[in-house]
């Protein structure tokens, strides 16, 4: 080995370096006791902690506290009119819908593309992502003019009774557009993950093709599935773009709660609009609840195996 | 350069990693901080290093108070446990990027740079990989690349993160003779960390133990083999068997042997536990009196020089594993199922109790 | 960093539903799915955008209120898209380099704006600068229009598209580990010299992969808009609120037409999606 010019002896002198820089109590107290040397913890929270309380969290009160300055009777009398209680009758069914069909073919596709290769399915696994892509005004237009009855689809289901476009049914159609990529992209990855030693043990013990679908595979996905499931029903309750066009916004048959937060909007009726929200708001926090309980269960299950 | 951490104690939250330890460090010297998962080694190399910082105690490097420089200050070389290679910088590129970060007034010019990458990639016998990425290269060359990059900032100590962890059993018996080899030859105060006890042994100048955040014993390898501190150090440091026994009126029975108290160990009535090595088993066919076990052999397990046995003593049916040489397991004519009589060679006894 | 092998299909394989007679009929009906759920609509964008040909279609794109409404979705969508990389960034690098106390829920309040209703995110924005909101009465006693003006379409358009660059980049940063990072400094490297030499290469793919997203989005978004905007023409109009107001003009061709450069967006999006997906083996980046 030879000899190289390392050692103590030719250095270049102790580089003038900057001492870490004393932390502001309060950082410091929210950090713990463990300073390590990376730097910009106080540049990033702090930054991270305005930016979210400005943009975030100080408008989204807003809705509350203006909910707040309406009297119970007041806020009652709004949220729990005709009107209202149809419209969220309306969304809640048609976002269940929605989200069960998503459930179903998201499974499918998930399935086709995780475990089988076939010409065309880079393209197809790219195209799951479009309704994430394609804006929602621009996918209403579209299914609206594709299911009307002179549309591509329409002029096949008008002759047999089948009206979508200006029906709830049209509704359901739009919310299951928006939420197919939930479920597959939730369910894809497991069911990619899933060892292929557990399927040979179950064949080696004397299960059947069906049997290590049921019993094994189905309920490994389950989890994840519930996941797609709810993250799909959660987006169909807020929509707004894709379904304004195709609903025909009448009031009590075929008017979303947004849909209906919008129109009181435009009669100049704010705290009727802010109530209505403040409620759906609620209840889209209860559903975030709910997914981060599902993914945590999710990961502890994985911890498991 | 000299390293010396006074009274150093490091706390996460509730749990206590580094306790209390005071150690030091030659120039020059090669010392092991050795210890199982959890014990604090880590923890203490990294404050050493100035990636951490200790809620109390002191560290000097070169009689000077180095507690609150961090790392970039200390002129620490550190050797990560996953090595830490720029994954997208070449070897070339990684190994310069000390010395390009340099503030200007002390950086090399681009063709000194280059010469001292080249000298650093003789050293560690890589050169024909410089335009290679490290996704390229094998686990051990990572940790050589790893060690010229650390060394490219002329440190004036150098740290090592189970550096031969992440490798397999061959190459890690080469990499570390290898070590020392390259030791020797750059001369810096080094520490390294190991849960291996055979790594530490074998490589290091001196070997300081720990366990539970608690420094148990330092001293050369000869030292902490030959005179374990404790029962824990004598543990750690190899396999052993394990006699239950009794301190009575200054007697020691321990299983059926009957034998004097030692001098060093406190003549306290009560329990009491002897430690033998598997080397330090004697076997035979005759009973030698109080001082022996009587035991049933269970198992041979006869390849190689040494032959391994397995037995059981008939009283306690306690487990005892014994080594002999080849030669001797002939003469005895040992069977599987055979009684015999066993008795330790050198049976150790700690004051401080400590539980397998 | 380390991808799991893609495990080899044998044939006779065990593995339940790759008997052909399974395997090809699934993979039709979930094709046949897809071609009437997503292709359908996406082609029938283009289709109709020259139905009435090229003419119509290089008209309605050239139209003055159109361009406006192309210059102010790109201003819009440029601003927030800063915004939120800036703080996607931020975020990140605290939550996945240090340990502090209320992570958890830091993490969870990021994703907020996920699960507020567009057209409740541009609620908020009227109910803060609207005539009658909190800041309404001092806005406009100093003459600052926020509300259907250009700030407020930028206002909503950063809540909507908030967490976007953020929930890229803090789990694949938290997976990462700091080693480099720390590397570097030990061999004396200046925070910033760190971050842009060591962290940024590192996490590029993931940043553009947000980007990408965020950038989409924020083109895309219409409820949140669609609130705070006002709708005037050639002023306030975004891309997405043009496609709406020709549509219900009866103009279809114009509509489409208009809506065709979001659909190539869109497509475009897929694309560098799917190649940064290739390239980083990503949902093996990813856990």
């Amino acid at each position: 080995m030879t000899q190289p010019s390392i050692g103590v002896g030719n250095s270049v002198g102790a580089r003038p370096q900057k001492n870490q820089a004393k932390r502001p109590g309060l950082l410091a107290r929210l950090r713990g006791k463990r300073p390590g040397i990376l730097p910009g913890f106080g540049l990033s929270l702090g930054f991270t902690l305005t930016y979210l309380s400005l943009i975030v969290l100080i408008p989204l009160s807003a809705v509350f506290l203006k909910t707040a300055s309406l009297s119970a009777t007041q806020f009652w009398a709004i949220v729990s009119s005709p009107r209202v209680v149809a419209s969220y009758k309306l969304t809640y069914s048609v976002s269940l819908a929605g989200a069960a069909i998503d459930a179903v073919f998201g499974f499918l596709i998930a399935w086709v593309l995780a475990r089988y290769s076939f010409p065309g399915k880079r393209i197809a696994d790219a195209l799951v992502d479009l309704p994430f892509a394609l804006p929602t005004a621009v996918a209403g237009i579209a299914l609206t003019s594709l299911y009307a009855p002179n549309g591509w689809l329409g002029q096949y289901l008008e002759p047999h009774g089948i009206h979508v476009v200006f029906t709830p049914l049209g509704i359901v159609v739009a919310l299951s557009f928006i939420g197919l990529p939930f479920v597959v992209r939730s369910v894809q990855p497991v069911i990619e993950d899933l060892g292929r030693d557990v399927e040979e043990a179950a064949a080696s013990l004397g299960a059947n093709s069906w049997q290590t679908f049921t019993r094994i595979i189905f309920p490994a996905v389950f989890p994840a599935l519930l996941t797609g499931f709810t993250l799909a029903f959660a987006r169909a309750l807020g929509e707004y773009g894709s379904v304004v066009f195709i609903s025909g916004n009448m009031p009590m048959r075929t008017e979303i709660t947004p849909l209906l937060i919008v129109s009181k909007l435009q009669q100049f009726d704010v705290p009727g609009a802010t109530a209505i929200a403040s409620v759906m708001l609620v209840s889209s926090f209860v559903l975030l609840l709910v997914i981060n309980g599902l993914q945590a269960g999710l990961r502890g299950k994985g911890e498991d195996a | 350069m000299s390293i010396e951490v006074r009274n150093i104690t490091k706390r996460f939250g509730a749990f206590t990693a580094v306790d209390d330890v005071s150690l030091q460090v030659g120039g020059g010297e090669l010392l092991a901080l050795l210890g199982p998962s959890g014990s604090g080694k880590t923890t203490l190399l990294r404050m050493i290093a100035g990636l951490e910082f200790p809620d109390s105690g002191s560290i000097l490097l070169n009689n000077e108070d180095a507690t609150k420089h961090d790392a970039a200050r200390r002129r620490v070389g550190f050797v990560f446990q996953h090595y830490a290679l720029f994954r997208h910088m070449t070897i070339f590129e990684n190994i310069a990027f000390g010395l390009r970060v340099r503030p200007r007034q002390h950086r090399l010019s681009k063709s000194d740079i280059r010469d001292k990458v080249m000298q650093l990639l003789a050293l560690v016998q890589l050169e024909k990989h410089e335009k290679h990425f490290p996704n390229q290269l094998s686990g051990g060359q990572r940790q050589r690349i790893a060690l010229a990059r650390a060394l490219a900032v002329e440190p004036t100590l150098l740290l090592l993160d189970e550096p031969f962890g992440a490798l397999d059993a061959k190459v890690r018996k080469e990499l570390r003779r290898w070590l020392r080899r390259l030791h020797d030859e750059i001369h810096i105060a080094s520490v390294f960390v190991t849960h291996d006890q055979e790594e530490a042994l074998e490589v290091a100048d001196r070997v300081a133990v720990l366990n539970h955040g608690k420094l148990e014993q330092i001293g050369t390898p000869q030292e902490v083999y030959d005179n374990p501190a404790n029962a824990f150090v004598y543990n750690f440091l190899g396999n052993v068997n394990l006699f239950h026994g009794r301190v009575d009126r200054g007697r020691v029975r321990i299983s059926t042997m009957d034998s004097e108290s030692q001098e060093s160990t406190p003549v306290v009535d009560g329990s009491t536990l002897g430690y033998a090595r598997p080397y330090e088993i004697n076997i035979s066919r005759e009973s030698g009196g109080a001082a022996t076990v009587h035991a049933r052999l269970l198992h041979i397990y006869g390849v190689g020089p040494k032959v391994k046995l397995e037995l059981q003593d008939i009283e306690t049916e306690a487990m005892i594993e014994a080594e002999i040489e080849r030669t001797q397991f002939v003469e005895l004519e040992l069977k599987q199922g055979d009684e015999v009589f066993v008795s330790p060679s050198n049976l150790r006894r700690f004051v401080e109790d400590y539980s397998i | 960093m380390i991808t799991a092998p893609q495990t080899t299909r044998r044939k006779g394989s065990v593995r339940a539903g790759d008997a052909p007679w399974v395997k090809w009929p699934l993979i039709a009906l979930a094709l046949t799915f897809m071609l009437v759920v997503l292709v359908l609509p996406l082609a029938s964008v283009f289709v109709e955008a020259f139905a009435k040909g090229w003419q119509v279609y290089l008209d309605s794109i050239r139209d003055p209120d159109a361009l406006s409404a192309i210059r102010l979705t790109l201003t819009a969508s440029g601003i927030a898209l800063t915004m939120n990389l800036l703080f996607g960034l931020a975020a990140a690098w605290a939550i996945s380099r240090f340990s502090f106390k209320g992570k958890n829920l830091l993490i969870s309040l990021i994703d907020l704006p996920l699960a507020v209703s567009p057209v409740v995110a541009g609620l908020i924005f009227v109910l803060l600068f609207g005539l009658h909101g909190w800041f309404g009465t001092w806005l406009d006693d100093h003459n600052i229009q926020i509300l259907f003006a250009v700030p407020g379409i930028v206002l909503a358009t950063i809540f909507v598209t908030f967490p976007f660059v953020a929930r890229e980049l803090i789990p694949f940063m938290q997976a990462q580990g700091t080693e480099e990072e720390e590397a570097a400094l030990v061999l004396g490297a200046s925070p910033w010299r760190m971050f842009f030499s060591i962290t940024l290469p590192n996490i590029r793919w993931s940043l553009l992969y947000g980007v990408i997203l965020c950038s989409a989005r924020a083109m895309g978004e219409f409820g949140a808009v669609s609130v705070v905007s006002g709708h005037i023409r050639g002023e306030t109009n975004t891309l997405p609120l043009h496609v709406e107001i020709l549509y219900n003009e009866y103009n279809f061709a114009a509509a489409f037409a208009v809506a065709s450069l979001l659909s190539l967006v869109a497509v475009v999006t897929l694309a560098v999606k799917k190649i940064i997906e290739d390239k980083t083996g990503r949902r093996g980046e990813k856990a």
